[in-house]
């Protein structure tokens, strides 16, 4: 079963703004809005990655923390609050896999830069529809196991392609392509609104 | 190497996952300020999005919002949960009532018990607070986990001046404080925070808060209203 509460959060925009204003005026009850909102998808993912009822639970509290403290730098009229949101709770849940893991990534510092509010201003939202939910959903599930696999590995493990070739023992060259061949696919599939 | 030749890592570079030289070439082309690379990045965190939601559905616990709302100071409205503890409270009631009344060999005691159910019932009784103009010092606890970080638990906390927050500092022993979340208190003046970044538990001096600007500070600007001092 998939789940795409954000597609439908996203046909809010008009209501993310004025939530983000009161946000930014550190109202506590636009937090409650916000929870109502994106509370559900932000666990659900976060919940994918650790596997665990209390940790996700945590997570999903530092995650909305997180947005609550740094609300000052998001752009309330070009921003987008739920890629933002879900961008933060998928780096704190890979934030903390890799804690427990002890592989403090190389690339550790990237996970904090992805994450900065401006990087979601001017963004799309409007291409966050169910047809390309219904697309993706399709597409994904026509990828090879192999491919499903890295796109499983980089979404939900936080893992670089280095780091799948050697879990999955294969030449690093082998994973780039199924990598490229997967994403390929599934942005074709999510059309000409979503390519380069 | 051209725009066309890193398309295909875009999503991972927005994932933070991308590696060497590709990694490299990208952050280049970012700072040299091209506008293939910024559109590609764009609609690669939205292919992000949309990939991150096939994650499969699950029943989010009961009582996370409230923990969520808890931690910058908003109120829940969770009535289910107010139902609840009205319902506990009622029977509470009604049971040291009637204990005290088996206990008393239903005495005179009966007819008491009834008149303050009564009163506790009544629609049209009246409430009044006293005691509240004193000042009470803030009080609760401090847990500490190393694996899982600072968990405070605190009430009677005074109302934050406009434009202030309460700051959580976590204070090495012979060391300097350091900044460790900033949150809220509820209209009752009571906050649950945690802090889940690990601690050092061996060299740990003290937890402490203090109120700070809006926007936090990277060391304390006022006096601690709260010092909970770890013993050995």
């Amino acid at each position: 079963m998939f789940f795409f509460p954000l597609l439908f959060a996203a046909l809010h925009s008009e209501g993310d703004r004025e939530l983000a204003e009161r946000l930014k005026r550190r109202e506590p009850q636009a937090m409650a809005e916000l929870y109502d909102r994106y509370g559900r998808v932000t666990y659900v993912l976060i919940f994918r990655i650790v596997r665990n009822t209390g940790t996700a639970e945590d997570l999903v509290q530092e995650t909305f923390l997180r947005v609550w403290n740094r609300m000052q730098a998001f752009d309330s009229e070009k921003g987008a609050l739920g890629p933002w949101i879900l961008t933060v709770a998928r780096n704190r849940a890979i934030d903390y896999l890799r804690s427990v893991d002890g592989r403090m990534a190389q690339n550790a510092f990237e996970l904090e830069t992805n994450e900065h509010p401006s990087l979601f201003a001017n963004l799309e939202t409007e291409v966050l529809n169910s047809d390309r939910a219904r697309r993706l959903k399709t597409a994904f599930e026509k990828l090879t196991a192999n491919q499903k696999q890295v796109i499983e590995l980089a979404y939900y493990e936080g893992l670089s392609q280095s780091e799948m070739a050697d879990r999955m023992k294969q030449p690093l060259g082998t994973v780039k392509t199924w990598v490229r061949s997967a994403l390929k696919a599934l942005r074709e599939d999510l059309g000409e609104a979503l390519a380069v | 190497m051209t725009c066309e030749h890193l398309k295909d890592e875009y999503e991972l570079h927005a994932l933070g996952l991308s590696e060497g030289f590709e990694h490299a070439e990208i952050e280049h082309h970012l700072r040299q300020g091209c506008a293939s690379c910024r559109a590609g990045i764009r609609n690669a965190l939205l292919t992000n999005v949309l990939i991150m939601q096939l994650a499969p559905d699950v029943e989010v616990p009961r009582g996370l919002r409230k923990r969520v709302l808890a931690s910058v100071g908003a109120q829940s409205t969770d009535w289910g949960w107010r139902a609840i503890w009205a319902t506990a409270t009622a029977a509470l009631v009604a049971a040291v009532v009637w204990l005290g009344v088996e206990n008393r060999q239903r005495t005179d005691y009966t007819a008491e018990a009834k008149q303050t159910l009564a009163i506790l019932n009544g629609a049209e009784t009246r409430q009044v607070v006293f005691g509240g103009s004193v000042p009470v010092p803030p009080q609760g606890r401090v847990l500490v986990n190393a694996k899982h970080g600072v968990l405070l638990l605190a009430s009677n906390l005074p109302k934050p001046p406009a434009g202030q927050t309460y700051e959580l500092w976590v204070i090495p022993k012979g060391g300097s404080p350091k900044p460790s979340g900033l949150f809220q208190s509820d209209s009752h003046g009571s906050a649950m925070y945690l802090s889940p970044t690990p601690v050092d538990v061996a060299t740990l001096g003290a937890v402490a808060v203090t109120l700070e600007p809006a926007a936090g500070s990277t060391a304390p600007t006022s006096t601690p209203i709260i010092v909970a001092a770890m013993s050995d």
